[in-house]
């Protein structure tokens, strides 16, 4: 399942503390999708030591969609290359 | 776009590296403060007077130098993608080799001692050419080179050449080879110094901060790709135009309408970045961007200044005027600007630090405090509001120094000595966070090697 977060009002640190937050909730199959109006180098590292695999994308407005999943989540991954392709 | 695609906290320095600098700007402030509650309206006298000299270089070197200085160190890793090489060991060095040779400095201009003047210049000069060789390095091997980048090569440059000047008047050798016009190569050094080091790096650093940090759209494109090349050429120009006038090949009134140009390419820039703020996004009030928007909005004042002083001999040869100018420029804008950065500078590099640790840790069970946990917004205002006092107060103490001088020195201090509580709260939080976490890597003995 989708759960999409907009963080694309917010100023620095708070969009990368909601993500980091956002991903603790997420259930198996459960797929993150991130709205940002930057894309978000500083959360990538933090992702990877936290077991998160994740790919980002140009939006049509100008900004970035980030989608993150849990990286044995084969389930979350399959629904994450549905949204992207 | 910030370049932070393999940002790593290995390619940063320690934190211990950036919050010395950090720490020490508000140490110059209170000194620059106790000068001005003992000596009083004795400093606004006239701008060539030795204690007004050695206060101007307390915020100069001590306050803005020194937080730029340690804000570059640690930001180019995440602004240029290319870190300094040797950071711990350059930052070390140039903290303490600024530090004291600013200490020298203003007791060499307090006491006349040539032998602390030659210790100053020695210490300014290996400290300042340590600090350039560095960041040049770093800002050579960029890859991908930005506004940002040219904007802070430019403004590196200035560093070195407000240096040489400054090593230049000071070691006397002008005087003894019977140089005689020694106010206009001070007003060069200064240019550079207040333009080119200090308004370049401002620049520069604001395409990155102001949309990041203030939510705001971004700069206009052809605005980031010629302004800081334009006016450090336009600099340049300026700098063998007044040459040609100490030379007398040419008429004072040249250079004067030349610098007019150089000073409406800053109106531009500060008008463009207030009205970035004003379509912010978010609207919730920030201190940063207060502090910025005062600083922005001394850019038009200290114009405006510059301009009626030369349009009137009656105000330009007041020595109210240059102090008044000198005033809006170093605290209005230059002090401004920093302090808000500061603000933003130490919670955001504190949490990130400490977020980093987290997750390597994968420890959820000590919490890390959020950016506004760090330094608080009631003590930042508090602070911000002490600093505009202050500001006020050393305005009117151009015009009425018996008046205000004092006062000055009093809102000064106590904004100073907020400002360092607030930094030594948000850094003893970082400590006891750090703590914390290395703790619990102790406890389940996970190898952390990335301790400060």
């Amino acid at each position: 399942m989708e759960i999409q977060l907009d963080v694309s009002m917010l100023e620095p640190c708070e969009p990368l503390e909601q993500t980091l937050e956002a991903i603790k909730q997420l259930n198996p199959g459960d797929y993150l999708r991130v709205l940002h109006r930057r894309e978000p180098h500083l959360l990538y590292p933090l992702l990877e030591k936290s077991g998160f695999l994740w790919r980002c994308r140009d939006d049509s407005s100008g900004g970035y969609e980030i989608f993150i999943w849990k990286t044995d989540d084969v389930a979350a991954a399959l629904d994450v290359d549905s949204a992207t392709s | 776009m910030l370049n932070t695609a393999n940002l790593s906290l290995d390619q940063a320095p320690p934190i211990s590296i950036p919050f010395r600098f950090f720490l020490t700007a508000p140490l110059f402030g209170l000194a620059a403060a106790g000068m001005l509650l003992i000596n009083g309206p004795d400093l606004f006298l006239t701008r060539w007077s030795p204690m007004t000299l050695g206060l101007t270089h307390m915020l100069t070197l001590g306050m803005l130098a020194m937080v730029m200085c340690g804000a570059l160190l640690q930001m180019l890793p995440v602004l240029a993608g290319s870190p300094v090489p040797k950071v711990v060991a350059v930052g070390s060095i140039c903290h303490l080799m600024i530090t004291l040779g600013t200490v020298m400095l203003v007791f060499a201009f307090l006491s006349g001692s040539a032998i602390g003047d030659a210790v100053a210049l020695g210490m300014l000069g290996g400290g300042i050419i340590l600090f350039f060789v560095a960041v040049m390095i770093a800002l050579w091997r960029v890859k991908s080179v930005s506004a940002t980048v040219v904007a802070i090569r430019l403004a590196v440059v200035s560093l070195l050449i407000t240096l040489l000047l400054g090593l230049l008047l000071g070691s006397g050798i002008l005087g003894t080879m019977g140089f005689g016009d020694i106010a206009s190569l001070v007003d060069v050094h200064l240019g550079w110094g207040i333009f080119g080091w200090i308004g370049l790096l401002l620049i520069g650093i604001s395409y990155q901060v102001v949309p990041m940090f203030q939510v705001t759209p971004e700069y206009p494109s052809r605005l980031r790709r010629l302004l800081a090349p334009a006016l450090f050429i336009g600099m340049l120009i300026w700098t063998a135009l007044v040459l040609g006038e100490i030379f007398g090949a040419l008429n004072e009134i040249v250079p004067r309408i030349w610098m007019f140009f150089l000073l409406s390419g800053f109106v531009i820039y500060a008008v463009v970045t207030v009205r970035l703020q004003l379509q912010r996004k978010r609207r919730i009030p920030d201190i940063t961007m207060m502090f910025w928007r005062t600083g922005m909005l001394f850019v038009p004042v200290c114009a405006l200044v510059w301009v009626a002083g030369n349009l009137s001999p009656g105000i330009g040869y007041n020595p109210h005027y240059n102090l008044l100018l000198g005033v809006s420029l170093l605290l209005g804008v230059g002090v401004s600007v920093i302090n808000g950065m500061l603000y933003k500078i130490v919670p955001f590099l504190s949490w990130f630090h400490l977020q980093n640790r987290q997750m390597g840790l994968m420890c959820m069970t000590v919490k890390v405090p959020n950016m506004k946990e760090f330094i608080s917004d009631k003590a930042a205002r508090l602070q911000f509001r002490l600093f505009l006092l202050a500001l006020l107060s050393a305005l009117l103490a151009t015009l009425r120094p018996d008046w205000f001088a004092h006062l000055a020195g009093l809102f000064f201090f106590a904004s100073n000595a907020l400002l360092l509580k607030n930094l030594l709260v948000a850094m003893l939080r970082y400590r006891e966070t750090n703590r914390a976490l290395l703790a619990y890597a102790e406890s389940v003995r996970v190898p952390d090697g990335d301790v400060d």
